[in-house]
């Protein structure tokens, strides 16, 4: 019985080509998808799970008020650490202190490589379960101690013993290799990390590291702990909230909240709003599991819909198997592993396809996935994956294939019913809402992409660069290394900043001026600046001037944002000071004479209005980088060619290295627009299988009306007026899915908008492309059937045999 | 109005060449009523379709009203077919998804005939051919009588002036034969020019003029008047 149902299965795969085309490459497409989607769903699911301690370990964040609004982040003062170890140390099984993941100069020999690292203290190790391949765990016990990851130690010393050797440290100070650990995998936190420094080596580098010790405004830190067993997130959470507050008196007024952050949570739900966690990635896996379900959902449209708008042409071989005695159930039986046939046959494809696409899909995602070839759980979801499929695409075309009257169809009276195309539409409709409605949100995303890059940055990002310059041996160097640049003519203005064009790295309080609200609580993004730095950047100036060589005095000066002049409500204020607000006189740092006032540059978010900035003038030397403005008579590789020479010649031991402003900016859209790479290839995917699907019904229509379209054209139809009798129903159900799908994409995308203080309005546009859009790639696909069965000789369709 | 000389129709399939019709020649005047007989595969129906001009001969000349017509476009076919020639089948034809009326209505659309104009012309033509109180029906609901006679009013609803009909009664019992004979007559009576394809000899009868086929070629031709 099984195999007579196979064979026939199989007979009409064969026999009907078009037909077997359409379904089961429509299902292979969509179950690629779907699967790809798994697969991305379960790695985005997976991060972190290389650490095996990810439910104890967390990060501790603080939460503060400024002027009643509440920003929350990972930067926590150095005197938390004390209070914790102090007072709460049986929480904790690790506490451990940590840098930012910083670059730094690493030589060995004549080798020097610049790599990102962190300082930690000496329960990093541990708490991260660092596989150690040579040498010891607790390697950070020693002052002068360095431990390396796998690669970089390959870089430094090749195949050679890495232990015990000395390496030189942004060209200053010499540390011993204590281990050699494996490196974090992707798709984990810290798995840029090519050493780690130890803690206390790291906070006697600069003063203010050292100074910070007992200063609890100055939040430039991060902390990891790992919580004992017999205690929770929460139950720590609840302890230390306040400790800070209670701890401080002048930081009371910010209303500190201390609190845990749990791994779990690092990756997937990093978004806080107002102090409270609010999604993050996690909301795009939502959004592309859900997605995945539609394309699949889609194809399994294509399949039920197929499957019955055939069902005349299987009326007569289920009415002989009716009368020769066989039973519904059977019947429906026999029909569902028809299409679990089908089913299985495009899960092959499927993974065919997904195999042949998984790199581009990986460069796409900026993911590594790999085929999970040995995953049983991979292979048991496979399966359980195939079973919904069949059910979902087979049950409703096998119900409605067994209940034909058999004495009826025998008859050759089979009469499917005024409206037996009635789901068939309502399915077709429902493609199409889906298809449309992703085409608007990929084209909403774009436009808000497009949007955003097009807003003005309030500098000239072209032909400038930026050289690294945070290590000791440049200290002291700007004013020559200018000269040099300028001189060597592949530069022609050149300006230092303490943080990068493209980020704010510093932000301050505690200043007084003029005609400030009683009881206002600043926050100023900062940033120091050397003399050229409004001509190097292009920053347009508004009011007063740039810094001046001419002007000793500018050395206490500064220059602020337009934002900054509203914020801080100063009028007229070139000549006016911002003071230092330290009640202690012996401590206050003179007052800032504003110079100048400079149109607004985009620092940080491309999608947020731009933060009230002051940019002061640097006379302590903190440059961090060099930013270039190259020759605009010069090729840039030329200019790039002579500004490394000039550079070699002065740090002939230091590898050049530097960055396009312009890429760097470039980068603040890369989540954006992988998720809209994404959505378009979903999108493609969605329209290219509803297509399929109506390529199908159109031609099933074509077929089943092939005698009416004979006698019109005997009648005198035109060419053209059949292919408008053809295709005027398909367009009508794609109007009907441009009336559902508009409203809905309108909505969702207006909400998706709302996570950008920067955005586009959803405009009639977008749906004017839709609409066109969607309408164009309907006309095509069904005018190719509409189009054959109006050319064909009608005495072919007419013949009486 | 008709003039066919040496019309040839092969059709090739993969291993035969089968000859339709062999250097057929004949002349129908206007007015005419005639009728082709001949076995089954003798080529009528073939030759029917290239004088309605739905298929291309291989050879020969095809004179209609004057006008060498054998290398004319489809468009141009198409124009001419749809002002002069009304076609009546065996086996109806009929649009099931369309009424009575709007099956008769159709080549008046297709010839541009305005709305009002449409509805005038098709209840006279259903009043003629007796089925004006079935004009909301669909073809299913008719008998097979009743669906020729509606197929008859389609094919001169909008006054051909040459009918073509492919065995018109071969579906149908001698007295709904005899009645679309009747009404044939009817029409060729009114000045229609007449051909049609039987294989009835009572049928046959009605006609001025019996051309008789076998093997694509004309055998005999014998007057009846
Ligand atoms: N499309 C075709 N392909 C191949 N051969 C064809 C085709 N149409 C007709 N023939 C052949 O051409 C010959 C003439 O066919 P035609 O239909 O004109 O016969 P007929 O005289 O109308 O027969 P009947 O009285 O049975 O209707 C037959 O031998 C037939 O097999
Ligand atoms: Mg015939």
């Amino acid at each position: 019985m099984f195999r007579n149902y196979f064979k026939i299965a199989w007979r009409n795969l064969l026999k009907n080509k078009v037909y077997s085309f359409i379904n089961i490459s429509g299902l292979a497409v969509g179950m690629a998808a779907t699967i790809m989607i798994g697969l991305w769903i379960t790695d985005e699911l997976n991060y972190n799970n290389h650490f095996k301690k990810k439910d104890v370990i967390a990060q501790v964040y603080q939460s503060q008020a400024i002027n009643g609004d509440v920003g929350t982040g990972p930067a926590i003062p150095r005197p938390l650490e004390f209070i914790l170890r102090e007072e709460y140390a049986d929480n904790f099984k690790h506490i451990v202190m940590s840098s930012w993941e910083h670059p730094r100069y690493l030589k060995y020999g004549e080798t020097n490589i610049y790599t990102k690292g962190n300082a930690m203290q000496e329960g990093g190790p541990e708490m991260l379960d660092l596989k150690i391949i040579e040498g010891v765990k607790d390697g950070l016990k020693e002052k002068n101690s360095i431990m390396l990851s796998k690669t970089s130690a390959k870089t430094l010393f090749g195949s050679d013993a890495a232990v015990g050797k000395i390496i030189k440290v942004n060209n200053l100070d010499d540390l011993i290799v204590t281990a050699v650990y494996n490196d974090i995998p992707e798709n984990n936190s810290f798995n840029e990390m090519d050493y780690l420094i130890p803690w206390k080596y790291y906070v006697t580098k600069q003063p203010w590291l050292e100074n910070a010790i007992d200063h609890w405004g100055n939040n430039s830190f991060q902390m990891f702990v790992q919580i004992n067993e017999n205690t929770t997130m929460e139950a720590v959470t609840s302890k230390i909230i306040d400790v800070k507050k209670n701890a401080s008196v002048d930081e009371a007024e910010f209303n500190p909240q201390i609190f845990l952050f749990p791994m779990q949570d690092w990756y997937l739900r990093s978004d806080f709003e107002n102090g409270v966690q609010s999604g993050g990635r996690i909301e795009n896996v939502w959004l592309f599991g859900i997605i995945g379900l539609f394309i699949l959902l889609l194809a399994c449209i294509n399949f039920i819909n197929l499957s019955t708008a055939r069902s005349e042409k299987r009326a007569t071989e289920v009415g002989i198997r009716k009368s020769i005695g066989s039973q519904r159930g059977q019947l429906i039986f026999q029909f569902l592993s028809e299409s679990f046939l089908i089913v299985i046959l495009s899960f092959v494809f499927a993974i065919g396809i997904v195999l042949l696409f998984l790199n581009g899909f990986n460069n796409l995602a900026s993911k590594v996935i790999v085929f999970p070839w040995t995953n049983i759980q991979f292979w048991l979801v496979a399966l359980v994956f195939i079973i919904v499929t069949a059910f979902l695409s087979g049950s409703y075309p096998a119900i409605y294939l067994s209940s034909f009257n058999p004495v009826a169809v025998l008859k050759g009276a089979f009469n499917a019913g005024r409206y037996s195309s009635l789901p068939r539409k309502i399915l077709v409709v429902t493609q199409f809402t889906v298809s449309i409605a992703l085409i608007i949100g990929t084209l909403v995303v774009m436009n808000q992409i497009q949007f955003s890059k097009d807003r003005p940055v309030g500098y000239d990002k072209e032909g400038l660069i930026q050289i690294p310059v945070m290590s000791n041996e440049f200290i002291g160097k700007a004013e020559v290394m200018r000269t040099q640049f300028i001189a060597s003519g592949g530069a022609i203005e050149m300006a230092t900043t303490s943080s990068p064009t493209t980020n704010v790295w510093s932000n301050r309080s505690g200043y007084t001026w003029e005609g400030k609200p009683v009881g206002f609580q600043e926050d100023l993004a900062y940033t120091n600046v050397s003399y050229e730095f409004v001509k190097t950047l292009g920053a347009k100036i508004i009011q007063g001037r740039g810094f001046s060589r001419d002007f000793p005095s500018d050395s206490l000066g500064v220059i602020l944002n337009k934002t900054a002049v509203e914020y801080m409500g100063i009028k007229d204020p070139i000549g006016k000071y911002i003071r230092d607000a330290d009640t202690d006189v012996e401590n206050r740092e003179p007052p800032l004479k504003i110079i100048g006032v400079i149109d607004d540059i985009i620092m940080q978010s491309p999608y947020s209005p731009v933060k009230q900035s002051m940019y002061a003038f640097d006379n302590v030397g903190t440059a961090s980088f060099y930013n270039l403005r190259l020759n605009p008579e010069k090729s840039t590789a030329k200019n790039l060619e002579i500004i490394k020479n000039v550079f070699k010649k002065n740090f002939p031991d230091t590898p050049f290295d530097f960055q396009f402003v312009d890429e760097e900016y470039g980068r603040k859209f890369s989540s954006e627009e992988r998720i809209a790479s994404l959505a378009r290839v979903f999108t493609a995917l969605a329209i290219f299988i509803s297509c399929l699907g109506l390529f199908g019904l159109a031609s099933f229509v074509a077929e089943q009306r092939t005698k009416e379209i004979g006698v019109r054209k005997v009648l005198g139809a035109s060419i053209s007026q059949l292919w408008l009798l053809l295709s005027k129903d398909f367009i009508t159900l794609v109007v009907i899915a441009l009336l559902i799908a508009s409203p809905f994409a309108y909505y969702i995308m207006g909400q998706w908008l709302q996570k950008f203080s920067y955005r586009v309005s959803v405009g009639w546009d977008v749906f004017a492309i839709a609409c066109f859009g969607a309408l164009i790639i309907t006309l095509i696909t069904v005018s190719f059937q509409a189009i054959k069965a109006a050319i064909v000789n009608p005495i072919k369709s007419l013949r009486t045999e | 109005m008709i003039k066919i000389t040496d019309l040839e129709k092969y059709y090739k399939t993969e291993e035969l060449q089968t000859i339709a019709l062999n250097k057929l020649s004949f002349e129908v005047k206007k007015g005419e009523f005639v009728a082709i007989m001949g076995p089954s595969g003798c080529g009528k129906s073939t030759l029917l379709n290239i004088l309605g001009m739905l298929d291309d001969s291989d050879g020969g000349s095809f004179i209609f009203n004057g006008e060498e017509v054998i290398h004319y476009n489809e468009r141009k076919r198409a124009n001419i077919r749809k002002h002069n020639i009304g076609f009546v089948f065996q086996s109806f034809n009929l649009i099931d998804q369309l009424t009575v009326f709007e099956n008769v209505e159709l080549p008046l659309i297709y010839i541009g005939v305005k709305k009002a104009e449409r509805k005038k012309k098709v209840y006279e033509v259903l009043e003629k051919m007796q089925i004006m109180h079935r004009r909301k029906h669909f073809p299913q609901q008719l008998s097979g009588g009743q669906q020729q006679r509606v197929a008859v009013a389609r094919a001169v609803v909008n006054n051909p002036k040459l009918i073509l009909a492919d065995e018109p009664t071969g579906n149908l019992d001698s007295s709904n034969g005899n009645e679309v004979m009747d009404l044939l007559t009817e029409l060729n009576k009114q000045g229609t020019t007449i051909i049609m394809v039987t294989h009835s000899e009572h049928d046959a009868k009605f006609s001025h003029r019996i051309i008789r086929m076998l093997d694509g070629q004309k055998v005999i031709e014998n007057s009846l008047i």
